[in-house]
């Protein structure tokens, strides 16, 4: 089915210096679609994703996100990121505010919404994420997948029409995972477009639209989660594959 | 001791005790050590200034705001602050004609001084800070003035409040060194007295105990604050 495309990728190249991590992707990603992201450490994912809201300069190629070039100087990058939530693997909450102000800090310091608006909102959030109770704690006194939780309702309260996760799991013990994992699958099923970054297999294969294999800076095989995850077809995939399964 | 005091006794009354320099002289000391403490504080004050306005050039992307900050910080930080009181006591009036009082003066040299500080401080507190804080905000669609100012800042002048408060006591120290331009601040007083009484040994340790008073006083007051601003964490 076709579908109005949302993020739009071709050509890219991204450099550190003399290394060069990605090496020409084009992706086309359509509204609503989950794609997951999965391939070695060092393959370039994590790259790839902060890519896509100019966390990370763009070296060559095209970037289009929602209809914005993100390789052209003259876009207000600020602006594009407002749609674009991004959900990273240390939670990164901010210290020095505790949750609601955490969720609360970009939609008022933007004049999104009033404050009162802005807390209403935010309750909301939590109670979506079953954190109601924990509004006026510091993100210190939470545990892993408790800030993770959190982090997702941050991004979620600026209305993003676009979610990137990087790692979101990685860092969390494993009895949190699931928590994490089921905030991100209501999201997938309310229509969210969200691009996954994960060693989550499991996830990967019950949620995702479809899943790109990476490995050194290319894609290297990618299809719905039937094709990649059960019948690879690249050495390089089956490899990787036996590996983590 | 014992001879300090057979020598009090030699001349005859003249020489005084403690107690009576300090009767004497107490109140004159006091006003030194208020003008000593107004001197510290206006120039710390203008030095948070300068050193948040070079600190944040220094963590900045742009490679001519860092030269910019690295210049000022090197060339303060290689003159001494008696150098630099000279210059801007004497020199400047005889090149400009604009005449300074010891005042003026005195916070110009400390702040430029210690403001060189200042910004180092502040470039450490910043860069101590996990760059996660600064992308999650920038994600968000946060410009880099709000993600610096409503996220990173505030926990960054944590992390410096102990750099802070030992720079406040390095720049209380020196404005003694301000005596040389006259500037009547505790070091000056002292002289002055001196030069009446001739009690050298008694009333530069009057001097000395007043010094360390007040930076015990604040150093204490200061750790006691740098507990009760840790967010939730203790």
């Amino acid at each position: 089915m076709e579908r109005t495309s949302k993020i739009s990728i071709k050509g890219l190249r991204k450099s550190f210096g003399h290394l060069e991590v990605l090496k020409g992707m084009d992706v086309e990603i359509g509204e609503g679609e989950v794609v997951c992201l999965i391939g070695p450490s060092g393959s370039g994912k994590s790259t790839f994703l902060r890519c896509l809201n100019a966390l990370e300069t763009i070296t060559a190629g095209e970037v289009i996100v929602d209809g914005y070039d993100l390789t052209d100087k003259k876009i207000n990058i600020n602006k594009v990121r407002e749609n674009i939530g991004m959900v990273f693997q240390h939670f990164n909450l901010f210290a020095n505010l505790n949750v609601i102000q955490n969720i609360m800090l970009a939609p008022v310091e933007l004049k999104k919404i009033t404050k009162e608006e802005a807390r209403k909102k935010g309750m909301e959030l939590l109670a979506m994420v079953g954190l109601e109770e924990k509004a006026e704690v510091y993100p210190s006194k939470l545990s892993g997948g408790q800030k993770q939780r959190v982090a997702i309702a941050r991004a979620l309260a600026m209305n993003p029409d676009i979610m990137l996760f990087d790692e979101p799991t990685s860092a969390l013990d494993p009895e949190m995972v699931g928590e994490v994992l089921e905030v991100m699958k209501s999201l997938a099923r309310d229509g969210m477009t969200m691009v996954v970054v994960t060693h989550e297999m499991g996830f990967a294969r019950e949620v995702a639209s479809r899943v790109i294999f990476m490995d050194e800076g290319v894609i290297v095989e990618e299809g719905t989660p039937q094709q990649v995850l059960l019948n690879p077809t690249q050495p390089r995939t089956i490899d990787f594959l036996n590996k983590v399964l | 001791m014992s001879s300090l005091l057979y020598r009090t006794e030699e001349k005859g009354g003249l020489a005084m005790s403690f107690l009576g320099l300090i009767r004497e002289n107490g109140v004159y000391l006091l006003g030194a050590m208020g003008k000593t403490l107004e001197l510290t504080l206006l120039s710390l004050i203008f030095a948070a200034f300068i050193g948040l306005f070079f600190g944040l050039l220094n963590v900045s992307k742009s490679r001519v705001c860092n030269t910019i900050a690295n210049v000022y910080i090197d060339c303060i930080r290689g003159v001494p602050l008696i150098v630099l009181a000279f210059f801007v006591y004497f020199g400047i009036p005889m090149a400009t004609g604009v005449r300074l009082d010891a005042l003026t003066a005195g916070i110009i040299s400390l702040s430029m001084n210690a403001g060189a500080y200042m910004a180092e401080i502040v470039r450490a507190g910043i860069q101590s800070i996990d760059k996660g804080q600064m992308e999650a905000a920038r994600s968000l669609g946060l410009p880099y003035s709000k993600a610096m100012c409503r996220v990173v800042l505030p926990q960054a002048i944590r992390v410096m409040i102990p750099s802070i408060i030992n720079q406040f006591i390095i720049t209380l120290k020196d404005t003694s060194i301000l005596s040389v331009i006259g500037f009547p601040e505790l070091v000056k007083a002292g002289q002055i007295v001196i030069a009446r009484n001739f009690e050298t040994f008694k009333m530069w340790a009057i001097i000395a105990v007043m010094y360390l008073v007040v930076i015990t006083t604040l150093s204490k007051t200061a750790r006691a604050l740098e507990r009760k601003i840790s967010y939730g964490k203790n």
